[in-house]
């Protein structure tokens, strides 16, 4: 850290690339926080969790008890453990008390890229809703034919203000919050919409709304679920060949997951798209090609019933996938595991990277949201004066119920 | 309130980042162009040397450059490529020498990720295309069209990830390029592609080699005959083409630059870490390589860019010391050195810390900058001043006063120079070679000292001794007439202008004479009380030739006072106070505001306002200029008044505004001065120094002036105490002897003055200086040094251990007082309420200072405070500390006396990546980050809520472009009661490249002045690229 700081004062590391180091750096040494917690709202399992794109500040969280919270991560509430551990409580949760609320489980739970004036929920109660941070109520809805699975918002669009929706049904659509009603019908899929690609990075060409619907298009053409088929059957899907005629060229088979695709999430620099199947794999897309890079991702055991959300870091260099009841940092170009968190007691739906402050957030079925953070010496934290103290209290932290 | 903030560079970048060679400015020139960082500067080669055509700003950082000449072009066009993604390519218009921008674009993407080993750009032999890499995956080609305009740039996608270098080849049908890169296993290999333009795709090269040595970093293309390229690894250099591959081993090394010496590709400067410079060549036998050798040269300053000019005359550009014109020898030198550095380049950076002191406590602040990396560092001291530029100087001791003088009166320039020593004057004059040589003028009396001399009107020439004033012709050089002193007197001070003469013999006595044609008629004679020190009778009224006034200077009662001419009538009496006479006096006037300047014997400088009509003195003034008498004499330059202060601090006082400013001469000790404007030297000044004569002219006022000590290692801190007159650097010498990089780190102590090591304390091993603050503690009278350390080990990413060391300066040695170890790095040390505080890691931590039952002292720590990512830099300002975190941009927090605790106050929420803080006052905070800006933040006391309370709001944001590593409060400029530049606070800061800037805190209304100006500069002119 001294040699690096000593490096970039005379200028032989550049300050991008010592930024950079020193992301990576704190990322390896992510671990449960031992100084940051969140107090979770939520009396159900947790779905959908984003921190807003302009402050970096406030993390959006959706649950299955028709909940959705905002917590600040960068203030906290209170401390405890002697003033080491920080608690981060909710600012406000709008749930089923909440007369506009969802009736049932929030799957998704998206800001408004923006700024952080305005939310957007969808529900399995068939309903998408945009929420006012500021009043908590809702400033629209749109009536979905069937239980919403995913919502996005593009970061980069300047022209438009649309939604992205993936429901139940086969189509997705996009919902225009200036007008309120939809403007694009996109059909492709044959199953329901469990992911849409969180549209959380700058999209080439996204000047029109065209462009920017068929790149949506695109991604979620990998979602064509199979549930409602034999999950073992080869989901050849006609339309993704029609979409993709790259693919078909480049790539035998059209096939992108023998399973119904639970996750997606493109790359940082938008090159590249990860998708997670019911297969229990992960996979590596060139996104311009639309090849499979065939990054052969370690093996491990991804839940099939709902979808996932994952996460990548900032230089896109590690995926993070919530395999059950852990979540793994894959290496995005070798494929190798680079690290396990444990620490759900269920399975993990969702994840989400704060690359401002390097912290991993995860929520799970167990109705928690977990900060994993880079590690802090504990040693340093404890004064040589009362440390004995301090101790007990940090020991007693350790106990959760 | 500080925040309206005006941002001023007062040094330009000087580290050179880019070069090359070729012919810009016309077909037949051949040139030198320098890249420094935002600046561009072309020079010409001609025989005398470098010399300098232009130097412009670019609105940008320079991350690539490149010559090429177009087909058909006879002279070669620039390309520039900035950090930010934009480019331009820039031609010399030669009739108004200027520079043209030919094309200009922006080549960002908006997918993809910035290259982690920074941005590539180059541009085909055969110019058919230009390649950049600037993300990873990525090649963006522009290609040129058959008129050599550029065509629509497009992208291709480049499988290597990791690039190390891309250059093109020589000599192929299809532009191809070679790429050095490093697979996901750390191996490195090259491969060629051939780009082809319409399909907008690469095809796979002629060759490709993998599994190169592990440190190949640089990759050198062989022009044809030959062909191929050669990798330079660290242990190894390997040519590679088609159908050869040479390999031959080196001394490890890492090599940073290369430089061509023949067209034909044959002989290669290489340049490594350690500044050693190599030749490698490719021994071939017709177009068949057979070999590579290579041999040592000599040292230079650590090399980021070689160009081989011209007859074995080489650019050694440097980031890390000073810049270097040097010449390659045939014949070794006795150190068996073939180079021969001729000319050094002042490179100040990278600063990566400073200090401002005013060593010679006369308001006029100097910066110390820790200077340069590894071998090339050193101590730079920059002040403002005056620079000499000496034309010639002879050997001549004990000069006791020197007079310029014309051979006619209507002569523009000055012929004679009249060197008065103790027993004898010697007169010098310009012969037809424009050389100085001894002549002599009959009519003077060369035997005794001279007092005074002066041209006076109807051709003639003024000489006042001891005992008489002699009247000569200056035609034909013979005595006119004379004025003996009454026997018994002597003639102690004397002054004269073109028609007057005053003088003062011993007793009091004052004596006016006029000057006629070829006479000298005695006016008046008035008897003072006391002896007379000095006498002025500058004509500054109406009527250059004569003075209606006469100042004089006196012993006893050490007043000045003011007579009227010719009648020597008292008009005023002013007593200066004090013990010390004055020892010259000056009547001058300056933007039309006359002036008294009466010097004194201790180096003090009274200035009055004077009213010519009637005499009076009003607005008294007192500076400090130096210990030693002061001799006060006018000069002009560029048609402007100034008055030079001879003394053991030279110095220049000039009028800006109206307002008299002092600027120091970067000379040492002078003890007279006189204006000399002959034919050969104009404007020049002739300047007697301790043993010397030197004729110089005297450069702009307003300039910084750089002196440089060589420390030989890197300094990373420094610290000045008052109490002890030393500097404390913590600094890092470089082993070489081995191949693994040894670091030893010392805390050394300097005097202020010479500069020289006085004491030395090593570090352990692995222990790094991070941090020196020289402070005292409550309840102690002493001036502590207290220097934060770092135990830095290869396995931790962050340091757990460290300590806090407290020296005391005895007898010019360091001496450990105290030591507290700690639990991590100690980023930064404050004196803080008469405490120590530390940053340690995340934390921060205050320290007291404890006297021991044994009458020993330690550091004992009070409180603390956590909440950062890792504190960096601090700063503190009452019970009020400033942190800015690694990443965290800006946090307050409030140190409780009550409680004895720190807490947070406030926080700025931006993800600012700081890499400096400062307090500008109690309310707004000044940070530098990451991304080369400078911003401000406020606190927010009288906001409504907690949440408001606790917001730093950001007040002021601003692009430097520059990485800034320090801010220091203080200035450049000497700071007198009497300027309203005294006025505005300041903070210096120092940057990566070498640059020294100064922000200020101006007033609401000057700041909407200058941003309206700024505004409409940039309608008006119009910058080179855009």
């Amino acid at each position: 850290m001294w040699k690096q700081v000593g490096e970039r004062e005379v200028g032989k590391l550049k300050p991008h690339s010592f930024a950079n180091r020193i992301k990576s750096n704190r990322i390896s040494s992510l671990q449960l926080s031992n100084h940051k917690e969140i107090v979770s709202a939520h009396r159900g399992a947790v779905n959908s969790l984003q921190v807003d794109l302009t402050d970096g500040r406030y993390l959006l969280a959706g649950a299955s008890d028709g909940s959705a919270a905002v917590y600040d991560i960068q203030c906290a509430a209170r401390y405890e453990g002697g003033g080491l551990v920080a608690k981060h409580e909710s600012i406000f949760v709008v749930d089923k008390q909440h007369e506009q609320g969802h009736k049932y489980a929030v799957s998704s739970a998206v800001w408004y890229p923006i700024d952080t004036g305005l939310f957007v929920t969808g529900s399995f109660d068939h309903y998408v809703n945009v929420w006012d941070t500021n009043t908590t109520q809702v400033v629209m809805n749109f009536k979905m034919p069937g239980k919403v699975y995913r919502t996005a918002m593009s970061s980069v669009a300047k022209s438009h203000m649309l939604i992205a929706t993936g429901t139940e049904d086969v189509q997705v659509r996009l919902c225009d919050i200036a007008s309120g009603a939809f403007t694009h019908t996109l059909s492709g899929h044959r199953g329901k919409m469990m992911v849409s690609g969180s549209t959380s990075n700058s999209i080439p060409g996204s000047q029109s709304s065209f462009p920017k619907a068929r790149m949506l298009h695109k991604k979620a053409a990998y979602g064509n679920g199979t549930k409602h088929t034999s999950t073992t059957h080869k989901n050849k899907g006609s339309t993704s060949q029609r979409l993709h005629p790259g693919m078909l060229s480049s790539h035998d088979r059209a096939t992108a997951h023998y399973g119904a695709v639970i996750g997606l999430k493109v790359c940082e620099d938008s090159m590249y798209l990860l998708s997670a199947g019911s297969d229990s794999r992960l996979r590596l897309w060139d996104i311009e090609s639309g090849c499979n890079t065939l990054v052969n991702f370690e093996a491990t055991r991804l839940q099939t019933s709902k979808g996932i959300q994952l996460a990548v870091t900032q230089g896109s260099s590690l995926v993070f996938v919530p395999c059950m009841s852990a979540v793994k940092a894959f290496d995005v170009w070798s494929g190798r595991t680079f690290l396990t968190f444990r620490g759900h007691y269920e399975n993990v739906n969702c994840c989400w990277f704060s690359s401002q402050d390097q912290e991993l957030y995860t929520g799970s079925n167990d109705r928690q949201i977990l900060v994993w953070s880079p590690s802090r010496s504990v040693h340093a934290e404890v004064d040589e004066r009362g440390g004995e103290a301090l101790m007990s209290t940090s020991d007693q932290d350790n106990w959760s119920d | 309130m500080s925040s309206w903030n005006y941002a001023v560079t007062a040094h330009k970048p000087t580290n050179v980042t880019h070069s090359c060679v070729g012919n810009f400015t016309s077909p037949h020139e051949l040139n030198l162009i320098i890249a420094k960082c935002t600046r561009i500067e072309i020079h010409l080669l001609t025989p005398q040397g470098l010399q300098a055509m232009v130097d412009v700003p670019i609105y940008g950082r320079i991350a690539t450059v490149e010559l090429f000449r177009p087909y058909g072009e006879a002279q070669d066009f620039l390309f520039i490529a900035t950090e930010r993604y934009k480019f331009c390519v820039l031609q010399w218009d030669a009739e108004t020498s200027d520079l043209i921008t030919r094309a200009m674009g922006d080549v960002s993407d908006r997918i993809g990720r910035p290259t982690d080993n920074g941005q590539i750009g180059i541009i085909d032999p055969d110019c058919r295309l230009i390649g950049l890499h600037l993300y990873d995956g990525l090649f963006k080609v522009i290609p040129f069209d058959n008129r050599g305009q550029l065509k629509e740039a497009f992208n291709i996608r480049l499988e290597e990830l990791q690039v190390l270098d891309i250059k093109f080849l020589y000599g192929c049908s299809k532009p191809t390029i070679v790429v050095l890169y490093q697979d996901s296993k750390d191996a490195r290999h090259v491969k060629t592609y051939e780009v082809a333009l319409k399909e907008k795709d690469f095809v796979e090269g002629p060759w490709s080699q993998n599994n190169l040595d592990n440190g190949a970093g640089l990759i050198i293309p062989v022009p044809m005959p030959l062909g191929g390229v050669i990798i330079i690894g660290e242990e190894t250099i390997v040519y590679c083409s088609a159908t050869a591959f040479k390999a031959i081993p080196t001394r490890p090394s890492i090599t940073r630059a290369y430089g061509r010496v023949d067209a034909d590709g044959s002989r290669y400067l290489l340049s490594d870490h350690a500044g050693l410079l190599h030749l490698l060549v490719i021994t071939h036998e017709k177009e068949r390589v057979t070999g590579l050798k290579i041999e040592l040269l000599g040292e230079t300053s650590i090399a980021s860019t070689i160009s081989y000019l011209d007859n074995a005359f080489v650019f050694v550009g440097s980031n890390y010391g000073d810049s270097q014109l040097i010449k390659l020898n045939l014949q070794p030198d006795a150190k068996g050195s073939y180079v021969e550095v001729l000319e050094r380049y002042v490179n100040l950076g990278p600063i990566v810390d400073f200090c401002v002191v005013d060593l010679e406590r006369q308001g006029q602040g100097q910066v110390v900058t820790c200077s340069g990396a590894y071998k090339d560092g050193s101590l730079r001291i920059v002040r403002n001043g005056i620079g000499i530029n000496e034309q010639a100087s002879v050997e001549l001791q004990g000069i006791k006063g020197m007079w310029s003088l014309r051979s006619s009166t209507d002569d523009l320039y000055d012929t004679f120079l009249v060197v008065s020593f103790i027993s004898e004057t010697r007169i010098l004059a310009m012969n037809s070679d424009d050389e100085l040589e001894e002549t002599e003028i009959e009519g003077f009396d060369s035997q005794v000292q001279t007092l005074f001399c002066h041209d006076a009107v109807h051709n003639q020439l003024l000489q006042v001794t001891a005992s008489s004033v002699r009247l000569v012709n200056s035609t034909s050089r013979d005595l006119c007439h004379d004025w003996k002193a009454p026997s018994g007197f002597s003639v102690n001070v004397a002054t004269a202008n073109a028609t007057q003469v005053l003088l003062a013999t011993g007793g009091g006595h004052l004596v006016y004479l006029d000057i006629g044609d070829g006479v000298l008629t005695e006016v008046k004679h008035a008897q003072l009380e006391y002896e007379v020190s000095c006498l002025d009778i500058n004509p500054i009224g109406e009527n250059s030739n004569s003075s209606q006034l006469a100042a004089v200077g006196m012993w006893t009662d050490m007043s000045v006072r003011i007579f009227s001419l010719p009648g020597l009538d008292l008009i005023t009496k002013e007593h200066l106070g004090g013990e010390v006479i004055p020892r010259s006096v000056l009547l001058c006037a300056f933007e039309g505001v006359s002036y008294l300047l009466c010097a004194l014997g201790d180096g003090h400088l009274f200035n009055f306002l004077l009213n010519l009509s009637t005499g009076e003195l009003s607005d008294r003034k007192k500076v400090s200029l130096g210990t030693q008498p002061i001799t006060l004499r006018t000069f002009s330059s560029k048609n402007t008044t100034h008055v030079f202060a001879a003394s053991d601090r030279p110095t220049v006082i000039y009028s800006s505004n109206k307002k008299l400013l002092y600027s120091n001469v970067n000379l040492k000790e002078v003890s007279h001065m006189c204006p000399f404007n002959s034919a050969a030297f104009p404007d020049s000044l002739a300047i007697a120094k301790e043993d010397e004569l030197t004729i110089g002219t005297i450069d702009d006022i307003q300039k910084l002036h750089i002196r440089t000590i060589p420390l030989g290692e890197q300094p990373r801190r420094i610290a000045h105490q008052e109490q002890s007159r030393t500097f404390a650097i913590c600094c890092m010498k470089y082993g070489q002897s081995s191949t693994e990089e040894s670091e030893m780190h010392f805390v050394r102590l300097l005097d202020d003055q010479t500069f020289e090591f006085i004491s030395t304390y090593p570090l352990d091993t692995y222990e790094y200086g991070c941090s020196i603050l020289s402070c005292t503690f409550a309840d102690d009278s002493n001036s502590y040094y207290c220097l934060g350390t770092a135990y830095v080990l290869q396995e931790e990413s962050e340091p757990s251990k460290g300590r806090i060391l407290v020296f005391a300066v005895e007898d010019g040695k360091l001496q450990l007082i105290a030591e507290k170890e700690t639990k991590g790095a100690v980023y930064s040390l404050n004196a803080f309420n008469g405490k120590l505080l530390a940053a340690i890691n995340q934390k921060m931590q205050l320290y007291k200072w404890m006297l021991r039952d044994d009458g020993s002292r330690e550091l004992q720590s009070e409180c603390g405070h956590h909440g950062h990512i890792i504190a960096l830099y601090v700063q503190t300002r009452g019970d009020f500390i400033v942190v800015g975190d690694l990443m965290k941009s800006i946090n307050l927090l409030i140190y409780k006396h009550e409680e004895g605790a720190i807490e947070e106050r406030a926080r700025d929420h931006n993800a600012n990546w700081m890499t400096a803080v400062e307090i500008l006052d109690d309310d707004v905070y000044l940070g530098a980050e990451n991304n080369f800006n400078i911003f401000t933040v406020r606190k927010n006391s009288e906001g409504a809520t907690d949440e408001e309370r606790g917001r730093l709001e950001v007040v002021g944001e601003y692009h430097l472009g520059e990485f800034i590593n320090r801010f220091r409060h203080g200035s450049l400029v000497m700071r007198l009661p009497d300027s309203d530049v005294g006025q505005i606070p300041t903070v210096i800061y120092g940057t990566v490249n070498g640059v020294i800037g100064v922000i200020a805190s101006l007033p609401h209304e000057q700041y909407l002045f200058l941003e309206k100006l700024q505004s409409n500069l940039v309608k008006v002119i119009k910058g080179v690229g855009v």
